[in-house]
């Protein structure tokens, strides 16, 4: 080094006095005051320069006294780990695992927070899709309730305690050890079970399902021999029949049949055919919604629906005492005749003999082999009603020593819950694994909750064969332990569940390199395609399940059906203010259950008869509903009423899963009423309909949250068939261009469908070139399973607000799904209409706007710029498609005025604004203050990535770099996004290949959306297609032409 | 300017054996007396009205906009109703003293001053409404243009909502301009008649030095008809843009090409409906009988009865239209949803329908059209139609519009939102009972400017005139100096 001395000036090279002085002055020049000696009040300042000191010092002292925000602290990381970036996401394989169900996912990760569910496409099971419960499950990760740690009588204590505690009472024990648990699909947990079990001779396993599913299993048994459920196949049916199966929402694997459903439904313009669904049901479902025709019978009559099927194939006489209801078995037998192999028929009874018919059903149509596949087997549901009863039964007894329960809570949802929590009480040993103090895990001794199952390893087989694994994407939150380690304490193993696991599992895939690679992909898949099997017949019971059918009870003047909503299931998940705010796509109702009655019965019950248009808006606008109790057996519930088309008139229906105890979480509190109570449980299973009830209108009113108050878009002054296009098979086949033809008519005085864009409008025409976005969705294949609007709410943060927000229409839902009525009231057909915001390229809310707040991208996005909006909601206003959201008040937490909201919003939202269930919050969207609206962005943040990526890797886009939240929802692929200036995208050829069926919903206004929609096709014939239009002036006006010219 | 000699047909414009001075003494006592119990009583109404508006307010701010009962499907509700429904009563005063100025009506004198304060006062309630409904209040200065550093992002010209805030801030400036200068010589000589120190100071700076000469005369009137030129075209221009906020939309109900003429007559009679109101009130407490006479009540309810007559015609064009675009949408709103009695909002429109078309054709009778009883009672019914009015476009448009999927439920208001509509009519009372403490209600240079050729004395005095033979005037430009003698006497 040398000594060289470099300098800037000659005043530092000879550091001088003056230079010295100088450079630590900070200021060089003089202050600009007339300092004289009179000091410094007297000195005289430079009116420019007053007036500066005047500005600064307003300003400074301003700052200083306002502006104060409050503190969030974020913390960086000392030690960066090697695999987590900043902003980018990691993507892990997992399953989503609720008592049987398994579906295999993706969770996505930023900085080390699970924050958002995709499917995983390498599931030939799912293919891809998820439902609403998988895509809120990862709140239910963050949920304040979740239990924290383990504790003995309440009392927090540690795992050792714990461990030595029960290992001590269970050597101690003299009578049998009993794991209650739900259905367990996993491989290696059985293992474990299994060792325990030799430990402690006498163990035995009871499986309780929540929903039972004893009678197909049972039924199966006699008629095949095997306790299990084979796959079905309702891809290869051209006919498909259920009997009160939800199959689309609730039944079995609601994913996987809405994925094969869909390819049945999907039309090919050229040549349209497509599946034929029947469905027979009491009260409306979302499968009975989605069916060709639907076909409404008592509860009571499922028996002899499922008799009147098999003895019309069979050539012999219906014999129903409902004539219509017998012409319509007839008129589904003959069909299902014609269509021999390539049919199926599911039945969602839990009665072994009906389920026994219907298998015989299935044999004479030829199905087995073809659409129900014996090769591989269904494990996710297990429970037997008769194991319970007993195991219950020996528990009062006082026979049971140990009961260790995971996954079950039958305190609530078993019919008899006392006499299982007298029983319960009599158990020395009480273990619950579940994760939250429900109502079983209150009354146990030890509480040991287990993680989450984005915290978990494990393994899932839900069908024979179809492996899909578990693996933690998060450190454990709290002091929770996954119950396989547990287990494997007390078994007296020294390993831990993730070696046992990792041991179980190399040597079936192939050592480490095989074991991680299952990881990574998150699942194993039988290594050659399987072959649908047969499985052979026992006919021999059929006649005996004839006979119990013929002799079943009959129904009383009112029937009740107890149901599933698609979101809240068996509660299990009822404290996930999501699934609470997802309006059920059939009522459209949120956050309660409440009486289902049907359009007649409301005239008599209620006193409201919707063919009255003052009493039908009355009932509409008004939140408050008229509370009927509702009596079975001495049991009374009183809940609101409301009225939903596709009911039988002689049946009410009320959902399960509410009304479960407060300490699941803030969301289910004042939510519903429990009505498991009401199940039957008077046979070898149980039955989720009762045939006598008695209903009887109250004074009271109960406020019920509706999204979406009116059904039908059918007015007095006329079809507006600009919103909503659907039309029949045969319509179709028989006129295929009517709807471009309609859609050209409705154009023709603004240049027609050809030259709308150009003259529709004074304004000049501009070019789109480059990327334009645009999006299509397919009324045919989409189920309305709400699967996507669960999605947009994890992927944007759309704040949840609590049931009186929605009651007062405050929702916040970005995308909802509308639900519209055609037809005849008591049976209408359905049609779901997925909204989002349609990025119009003229849009009205974009030039109403006095700040441009909303403004148009050179992508077509319509874009909101939430900082600067005032929220003069005239967007809103002035938006046809009504999808703009305002904040009311301060959802978010994101409020410059902090902690204010207390009693303006409730306290779910409250909790949702908490340190813990904000991590959920995605980083790459900003959180809405009070104030500002906002609206559906087409997923804009995965519109950049998806561009960075592509530009990254110097390529044009492909559609596989983007897929937005509702898109990658979608079991039915429904959904299609992409680059309509593409001619290689698939939005641009699904558009090419439907040209028949496209709209644009209130295309005639000029507003130019980007979302197109795909008529709706019912695969009717013509006779039933003039009783769905019966009443409709087009085809009156149709037939008259018809009439006139033969 | 005026003729000197009217005709004994017109009734007098004031009564009485007035005087300059008596004219003087009369406008002017209120203002040097102590106010009376009833405007205490009056005064402190309207500031309680006027701190439970404030409070409601505050709550609107602090804690959201959801403090009211909007919802996603109705935007706007009571807010906007009661910002147009002030907005059009703002009209009367500019259009009483502008317009008629410019036709030369002489009655206005009696009734101007009062009504262009009473537009001033409802243009600052009305002001308030698209302040206080936004969502991020303190934001709202991104609405005026002024240079920032938020780069492209800049106003939007092709808002109506920004039309809005020019032509509102136009027509209050020049408003008040108008009524200010008017006022100056009726201030000069309340500082003249000054006994206080602080009274002759307040007044003295309030009426900027105004000395009478004929110089200032010269000036204020041409000021004057300047000032009316240019408020002309704003009374039509003002409602007209108020109208755009929906007559630009696609809002069926709501995009009617009808709304710039429709809304400035309803505005015009809901202005003069109010300024009936008030003078009613201001005549009685300050027994003005004299200068606001039955014939200035006539008159203007000979202007509601025309205005309420265009109203229900544009009504009705509205119904024939929606019938006979054959557009559903419109269909809907006009006939299902507003003309539909038994519909959640039909009450409503009849509310409307019955306030504005069919109760003021009482005023064909000229009996009704002078009785006090009457017209106070119609002008209150007349402003309950024209809020009704504004609330069926606003409210029955939007809760049933396109997608059936949408339509709301019920909308009613919160007590915040009346407590904000009360608090407007606080703050206008409260205004209005200062400016009648502290400044002549009824222009007193202007009164005095009239009172030789209208007032009753004098024309009483004029009778033998209408005796005299028609070729006496004829001849020589003598006539008026005959009558100017005679009255003098």
């Amino acid at each position: 080094m040398s000594d060289n001395k470099y300098w800037q000036s000659f005043g530092e090279l000879n550091n001088s006095e003056a230079y010295q002085q100088a450079s630590k002055d900070e200021f060089r020049e003089e202050l600009p005051f007339e300092a004289d000696t009179k000091g410094f009040l007297q000195a005289i300042t430079p009116r420019r320069d007053f007036l500066k000191y005047l500005g600064f010092s307003t300003a400074a002292a301003a700052v200083a006294a306002s502006c104060e925000v409050p503190v969030r602290k974020a913390i960086p990381f000392t030690n960066k780990p090697e695999d987590i970036i900043p902003g980018v996401s990691d993507y892990y394989a997992t399953t989503y695992v609720q008592d049987g169900d398994a579906v295999s996912v993706l969770a996505k990760v930023r900085d080390g927070r699970p924050i958002k569910i995709e499917g995983n496409n390498l599931s030939p099971v799912t293919s891809g899709g998820t439902s609403a419960r998988v895509q809120a499950s990862v709140l239910d990760l963050y949920d304040t309730a979740r239990l924290r740690f383990p504790s003995i009588n309440g009392k927090e204590a540690t795992f050792d305690a714990i461990d030595k505690a029960i290992t001590e009472e269970l050597a101690a024990l003299k009578k049998p050890v009993v794991f209650l648990t739900s259905t367990i699909t996993s491989p290696s947990t059985k293992a474990i079970i299994g060792e325990v079990m030799a430990k402690y001779p006498g163990t035995k396993q009871v499986v309780y399902d929540a929903i039972s599913y004893s009678g197909i299993l049972l039924a199966n048994k006699a008629s095949y021999g095997k306790a299990t459920i084979p796959s079905y196949r309702f891809d290869n049916a051209k006919i498909i029949v259920s009997l009160n199966a939800d199959f689309l929402g609730t039944w079995l694997s609601p994913i996987e049949f809405a994925k094969q459903y869909a390819k049945g439904k999907k039309i090919n313009e050229k040549k349209p055919e497509m599946t034929k669904h029947f469905h027979f049901e009491s009260v409306a479902s979302l499968t009975g919604s989605n069916a060709d025709e639907r076909y409404l019978h008592r509860p009571s009559e499922a028996g002899s629906v499922a008799l009147g099927l098999f003895n019309g194939l069979n050539g012999q006489s219906v014999s129903i005492s409902d004539a219509t209801l017998k012409k319509q078995v007839e008129k589904v037998a003959k069909e299902l005749l014609a269509h021999k192999g390539e049919a199926l028929v599911v039945s969602g009874s839990n009665d072994v003999n009906v389920q026994i018919i219907v298998n015989a059903i299935n044999e004479l149509l030829q199905s087995n082999g073809k659409t129900i596949d014996w090769a591989t087997t269904y494990n996710t549901r297990q429970g037997i009603d008769g194991d319970f009863a007993t195991l219950v039964n020996d528990m009062n007894a006082g026979n049971i020593g140990a009961l260790l329960i995971y996954g079950a809570n039958p305190a609530y949802s078993w019919f008899n819950s006392k006499k299982f929590i007298d029983g319960l009480k009599k158990v020395e040993t009480t273990v619950s694994f579940n994760p939250k103090a429900d109502e079983t895990t209150q009354l146990c001794k030890y509480s040991i909750p287990d993680h989450h199952y984005l915290e978990s390893w494990g393994d899932t087989e839900a069908k024979t064969g179809y492996f899909s694994f578990l693996q933690p994407t998060i450190a454990p939150l709290f002091k929770t332990r996954q119950w396989q380690d547990s287990l494997l304490k007390w078994s007296g193993s020294t390993q831990d569940y993730l070696t046992y696991f990792k041991s179980y599992w190399s040597a079936k895939v192939g050592g480490e390199n095989g074991w991680n690679k299952a990881l990574q992909d998150g699942v194993v898949n039988p290594t050659a395609t399987t072959t649908i099997a047969t499985t052979a017949f026992n006919s021999t019971v059929v006649a005996s399940a004839i006979s119990a059918i013929s002799s079943s009870k009959k129904g009383g003047k009112l029937e009740l059906q107890l149901y599933e909503k698609v979101a809240i299931g068996a509660g299990q998940q009822a404290s996930n203010p999501w699934l609470q705010e997802l309006p059920d796509p059939v009522t459209r109702a949120t956050w309660d259950n409440y009486v289902i009655v049907s359009p007649s019965l409301a005239k008599t019950l209620l006193n409201i008869d919707l063919s009255n248009d003052g009493q039908a808006d009355a009932y509409e606008v008004q939140p408050a509903k008229k509370v009927v109790k509702v009596t079975v057996n001495g049991k009374s519930v009183s809940l609101p009423a409301l009225i939903i088309p596709g009911t039988h008139p002689d049946t009410i229906g009320i959902a399960l899963g509410y009304g479960c105890t407060d300490k699941m979480g803030k969301a289910v509190i004042g939510t519903g009423k429990n009505v498991f109570p009401f199940v039957d449980g008077s046979s070898t299973t149980v039955n989720y309909f009762v045939t006598d009830v008695t209903a009887e209108l109250t004074d009271d009113l109960y406020k019920v949250a509706l999204t979406q108050t009116h059904g039908s878009y059918d007015t007095k002054q006329g079809k507006r068939t600009e919103v909503m296009k659907e039309l029949a098979l045969v319509q179709f086949k028989e006129e295929p261009n009517e709807i471009r033809d309609d859609r050209e008519k409705e154009l023709k005085p603004f240049g027609g469908l050809e030259n709308f864009e150009k003259e529709g409008t004074i304004y000049p025409y501009y070019d789109k070139p480059g990327i334009h976005w645009g999006m299509s969705v397919d009324l045919n294949t989409c189920t309305g399973c709400a699967a996507c609007v669960v999605a947009c709410h994890a992927e944007n943060n759309v704040p949840v607000v609590g049931k009186p927000e929605v009651m007062r229409f405050h929702d916040m839902h970005w995308l909802r799904i509308d639900r519209y009525y055609s037809g005849d009231v008591s049976n209408p057909k359905v049609v779901f209409q997925p909204m989002m915001c349609q990025h119009c390229d003229n849009a009205p809310c974009e030039n109403v706007c006095p700040v441009a707040a909303t403004n148009h991208s050179s992508e077509g996005l319509n874009q909101m710029t939430y900082n600067r909006c005032i929220g003069t909601r005239y967007c809103a206003n002035n938006c046809p498609y009504k999808v703009r959201r305002f904040n009311w008040a301060d959802y978010t937490g994101a409020d410059s005025f902090p902690d204010n909201q207390i009693g303006i919003v409730n306290d779910v939202v409250m909790d949702m604004n908490d340190d813990l269930t904000r991590m959920v919050l995605n980083p790459d969207v900003t959180v809405r203050s009070r104030g500002v609206i906002e609206k559906c962005s087409f997923c804009v943040q995965r519109l950049q990535e998806g561009k960075l990526k592509a530009k990254k890797e110097s390529r044009p886009l492909e559609d596989s770099d983007i897929k937005t939240a509702c898109q990658q929802a979608c079991p039915t692929d429904a959904i299609v996004f992409g680059n309509v200036n593409s001619k290689h995208s698939a939005i641009s050829i699904t558009r090419a290949e439907n040209p028949l069926r496209t709209f644009y919903s209130l295309e005639q206004l000029h507003v130019l959306p980007n979302v197109n929609y795909l008529a709706k096709v019912r695969n009717l014939d013509t006779e039933e297609k003039d009783e769905w239009l019966k009443g409709d002036k087009k085809e009156e006006k149709k037939i008259e032409a018809v009439e006139k010219s033969s | 300017m005026h003729l000197k000699y009217e005709s004994q047909l017109r009734e007098p414009l004031v009564y009485g054996e007035k005087t300059y001075h008596n004219v003087t003494e009369d406008i002017v006592r209120p203002i040097e007396a102590k106010p009376s119990k009833l405007w205490y009583i009056g005064f402190y109404i309207a500031v309680s009205l006027l701190l439970f508006g404030v409070y409601s307010v505050y709550r609107d701010v602090t804690y959201g906009i959801g403090q009211w009962n909007l919802n996603k499907t109705i935007g706007w509700g009571w807010d906007i109703t009661n910002f147009v429904w002030w907005v059009g009563i703002g009209h009367a005063g500019t259009l009483i003293s502008a317009i008629l100025l410019l036709f030369r009506q002489g009655w206005r004198t009696g009734v101007n001053r009062a009504a262009e304060a009473m537009t001033i006062f409802a243009v600052m309630c009305a002001g308030q409404f698209p302040v206080w409904h936004m969502g991020r209040v303190w934001m709202a200065f991104f609405v005026f243009p002024y240079a920032n550093t938020r780069g492209p992002l800049w106003l939007n010209f092709n808002s109506p909502l920004l039309w809005d805030v020019f032509a509102i801030s136009t027509y209050f400036t020049v408003s008040l301009l108008f009524w200010y200068s008017g006022l100056l010589p009726d201030l000069a000589t309340v500082r003249d008649r000054a006994k206080t120190k602080l009274r002759k100071y307040f007044y003295g700076v309030a009426s900027f030095g105004w000395s009478g000469s004929t110089k200032h005369w010269q000036r204020h009137e041409s000021l004057s008809l300047v000032l009316a030129g240019l408020s002309t075209p704003l009374v039509l221009s003002v409602h007209t843009i108020v109208s755009f906020d929906f007559a630009t939309s696609v809002v069926p109900g709501w995009h009617t090409t009808i709304f710039p003429p429709y809304f400035v007559a309803g505005a015009v009679f809901s202005g003069f409906a109010m300024v009936q109101s008030l003078m009613l009130i201001v005549r009685k407490v300050f027994g003005m009988q004299d200068y606001i006479t039955i014939g200035h009540i006539e008159a203007m309810n000979k202007v509601i009865v025309t205005t309420g007559s265009i109203v229900g015609v544009a009504y009705l064009t509205e119904l024939f239209m929606g019938w006979y675009s054959q557009n559903k949408y419109e269909g809907y709103t006009f006939w299902y949803s507003r003309a539909n009695l038994f519909s959640p909002y039909g009450w409503s429109y009849w509310g409307m329908m019955a306030c504005n078309v069919l109760s003021p054709q009482i005023f064909w009778f000229k009996k009704l059209r002078r009785n006090l009883y009457v017209t106070f009672f119609m002008s209150v019914i007349v402003n309950i139609g024209m809020w009704f009015e504004r609330f069926v476009i606003i409210v029955t448009s939007l809760y049933r519009d396109y997608l059936p999927s949408s339509w709301s439920v019920y909308y009613s208001p919160t007590i915040w939102e009346i407590g904000f509509y009360l608090g407007t009519f606080g703050l206008f009372f409260t205004c209005f009972f200062l400016f009648s403490k502290y400044f002549p209600v009824i222009a007193i240079a202007e009164i005095k400017y009239v009172l030789k050729t209208t007032g009753e004395n004098y024309k009483e005095k004029m009778v033998h005139l209408e005796a005299v033979d028609a070729s006496v005037f004829g001849h020589s430009g003598h006539g008026h100096t005959i009558v100017d003698n005679e009255s003098s006497n």
